[in-house]
């Protein structure tokens, strides 16, 4: 069949326009796909690879709105298998003018660089973190994008609370691609007696504590422990792995899965039509030639072939341009800027890949009926037309 | 059974009709034919007479009524719709009218596809097509596409193409209908040229009495049957 690959590649090429156009449809719908699912991937990976760190995140029954003591974190810390725990407490103010708030977090200086132990604090940067207590510690890609270094100042206006945060970088955070590197954290205590010096109600909420396990094993046991030692309290709690807050943290926004795979799914079927529609057009011109074909002992099976690998290069070129375009653009072009908090996002190998084979799946099955009926089709009826 | 055995192409009592609307055409009756290996003949009759008929049987592009077809000892009714592409692929040349060639191949590319057939690895196929060419004296045009070529060339480059498996039987439908006379004079020579050099049988349907001429014999067919025939008495009868 591989002897056949220089007559199918001259074929796509015979009609340039129309080849052209139905590869780009694939490209740039292949392009948003691998999007959409590098989103889902890439969060996936981030979740497994900090399994080993073995965190615990617990927030109220009634979800993140719902109220934890600040007490709680030191029950919790007390609590057989706990090695470490911290408030993370969403701040949510407005940085100068700009509309979209990233992430800001009210922690325990003390406990964060070892519940956050793959989140890469220089020491001398988080003793200085800890010694001030304006101080505020910021991911590496955050830094990157607002222009901070240690020692600038970052002013947040309260928006959930009524108070603000005058705070000073303190300490830059990195580490791997599977991390998240668009987060600030500051000291819980400063916005806690803030609210307290504005006689807010709103003070002494933990927002949710972060703790880390000693072990996988102690992290399972854990789970009831917590929510046993506060079931009768005035705030119940519930303790989730980073796994399951990422899937209740997604439900918010609705099912996105199924939203990504049904659009997916949505743009497939296009893509059939699409391709379809292009063989077809290819078999209604050359059907003299399909004829000439089974008259010098191409059979049945040949033609199917011929036709077949031409669909299929066709959607393969499309995903390769579509796919891979999208790797190389995520690998090249720094899009933290443009899409705040997706600065984590990239195109996964597998993702690109699996891509491309969608593109050529798409080719070979939109070409199966054009293929079908050119290697069924009469050789006397295509000589009629030809002699 | 003598004339039978060393025949290239037997025709035993085929039959043929066709059904359009409900209607019976029938286009061979009972025919029977012996056309000897390395013999050249022409196949003339009126239009809608069953010239191509015959020539897609003796393919087995098509299956007679009733009868039995026979070349080179195969019966293509014993062949499956498989064994029949192989079996074209393996014993036969057919050249049309229009030459058919692929615009997007080159004459070299061209003459090389029924070579994509065989188990012939890739510098063989250059090899045979290469040969192909030159027999039909265009191997200065191997790298040309159809559309940089006359209509001549074309009709040659077509005939390398029939020619580069090696066929046993060569079957060409009108293959100067399209061609000046000049150029149909180069197609004929090259016809006969293949059949005195190579032995190769051919069976030629045409309209061009001095075509016809150019044919070791006439076959005319009329009335469903067919006749041997004398060029001239046939002119002079017209
Ligand atoms: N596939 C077919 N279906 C119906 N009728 C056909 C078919 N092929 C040929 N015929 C009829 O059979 C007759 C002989 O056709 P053909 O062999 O093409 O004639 P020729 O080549 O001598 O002009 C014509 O009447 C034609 O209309
Ligand atoms: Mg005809």
């Amino acid at each position: 069949m591989i002897k056949f690959l220089p007559l199918v590649v001259r074929n796509v090429a015979r009609n340039k326009i129309r080849s052209l156009f139905t590869c780009l449809s694939i490209a740039v719908s292949l392009f948003l796909v691998v999007m959409l699912y590098s989103f889902l991937t890439v969060q996936d990976e981030m979740t497994v690879a900090s399994r080993v760190y073995n965190r615990l995140i617990v927030m109220n029954v009634q979800g993140l709105a719902g109220n934890v003591p600040i007490a709680y974190v030191d029950r919790i810390r007390k609590l057989d298998g706990v090695r470490s725990a911290t408030s993370f407490s969403w701040f949510g103010g407005k940085y100068r003018d700009e509309k979209i708030v990233f992430g800001q977090f009210g922690v325990d200086p003390q406990s964060v660089a070892d519940v956050y132990e793959d989140y890469v604090v220089p020491p001398d940067q988080l003793q200085a973190f800890q010694a001030d207590r304006t101080g505020c510690v910021v991911g590496a890609l955050l830094a990157k994008n607002k222009g901070w270094s240690i020692g600038d100042k970052v002013p947040l206006k309260g928006d959930i609370y009524p108070v603000n945060l005058e705070l000073t970088v303190r300490g830059i955070y990195d580490g791997s691609s599977s991390i998240d590197r668009e987060m600030l954290w500051f000291h819980f205590d400063y916005l806690d007696e803030s609210l307290k010096a504005a006689r807010s109600t709103m003070a002494g909420n933990a927002g949710i504590v972060v703790l880390r396990a000693k072990s996988a094993e102690a992290m399972n046991r854990l789970t009831e422990d917590i929510e046993l030692a506060f079931a009768s309290s005035d705030a119940p709690v519930k303790a989730l792995t980073e796994k399951q807050f990422q899937a209740e943290f997604m439900s918010y926004m609705g099912d996105v899965r199924a939203f990504i795979r049904y659009t997916s799914i949505a743009i497939v079927i296009a893509l059939l039509c699409v391709a379809a529609n292009t063989m077809a057009m290819a078999l209604r011109e050359r059907t003299r030639e399909i004829a000439l074909f089974k008259a010098i002992g191409f059979s049945q099976a040949n033609v199917l072939s011929l036709f077949l690998g031409e669909a299929v290069v066709i959607g393969a070129l499309g995903g390769v341009v579509g796919c891979l375009g999208a790797k190389l653009l995520f690998a090249t072009v720094d899009f933290s800027k443009m899409l705040p908090g997706l600065g984590w996002l990239y195109v996964p190998w597998s993702t690109a890949l699996a891509g491309v084979a969608l593109a050529a799946s798409i080719g070979l099955v939109s070409g199966v009926v054009p293929a079908w009926r050119a290697a069924h089709l009469s050789v006397l009826e295509g000589l009629r037309k030809v002699v | 059974m003598s004339e039978h055995a060393d025949a290239v192409v037997a025709l035993l009592n085929v039959s043929k009709e066709f059904m359009r609307d409900k209607i019976r055409i029938p286009v061979l009756s009972n025919t029977t034919l012996h056309i000897p290996r390395g013999d050249f003949v022409a196949v003339m009759g009126p239009s809608g007479s069953g010239k191509s008929t015959l020539l897609n049987l003796c393919a087995g592009l098509d299956r007679p009524t009733t009868g039995e077809v026979i070349v080179n000892g195969q019966n293509l009714g014993d062949l499956s719709e498989a064994g029949l592409s192989r079996w074209r692929s393996e014993n036969l040349g057919f050249i049309f009218q229009s030459y058919n060639l692929m615009p997007v191949l080159t004459a070299q590319e061209n003459v090389e596809l029924p070579l994509l057939l065989t188990p012939l690895r890739r510098a063989e196929r250059r090899k045979h097509a290469a040969a192909a060419l030159a027999i039909v004296g265009l191997e200065d045009r191997a790298d040309h596409y159809p559309r940089q070529l006359s209509g001549g060339q074309e009709q040659r480059v077509a005939i390398a193409r029939a020619l580069a498996n090696d066929p046993v039987l060569l079957l060409a439908d009108e293959p100067t209908g399209n061609l000046d006379a000049a150029s149909a004079q180069d197609v004929l020579d090259l016809l006969v040229q293949l059949n005195d050099h190579y032995g190769t049988t051919i069976i030629m349907v045409t309209h061009d009495p001095k075509a016809a001429r150019r044919a070791k014999r006439l076959l005319h067919l009329e009335k469903g049957d067919f006749v041997q025939a004398d060029i001239d008495a046939l002119e002079a009868a017209r």
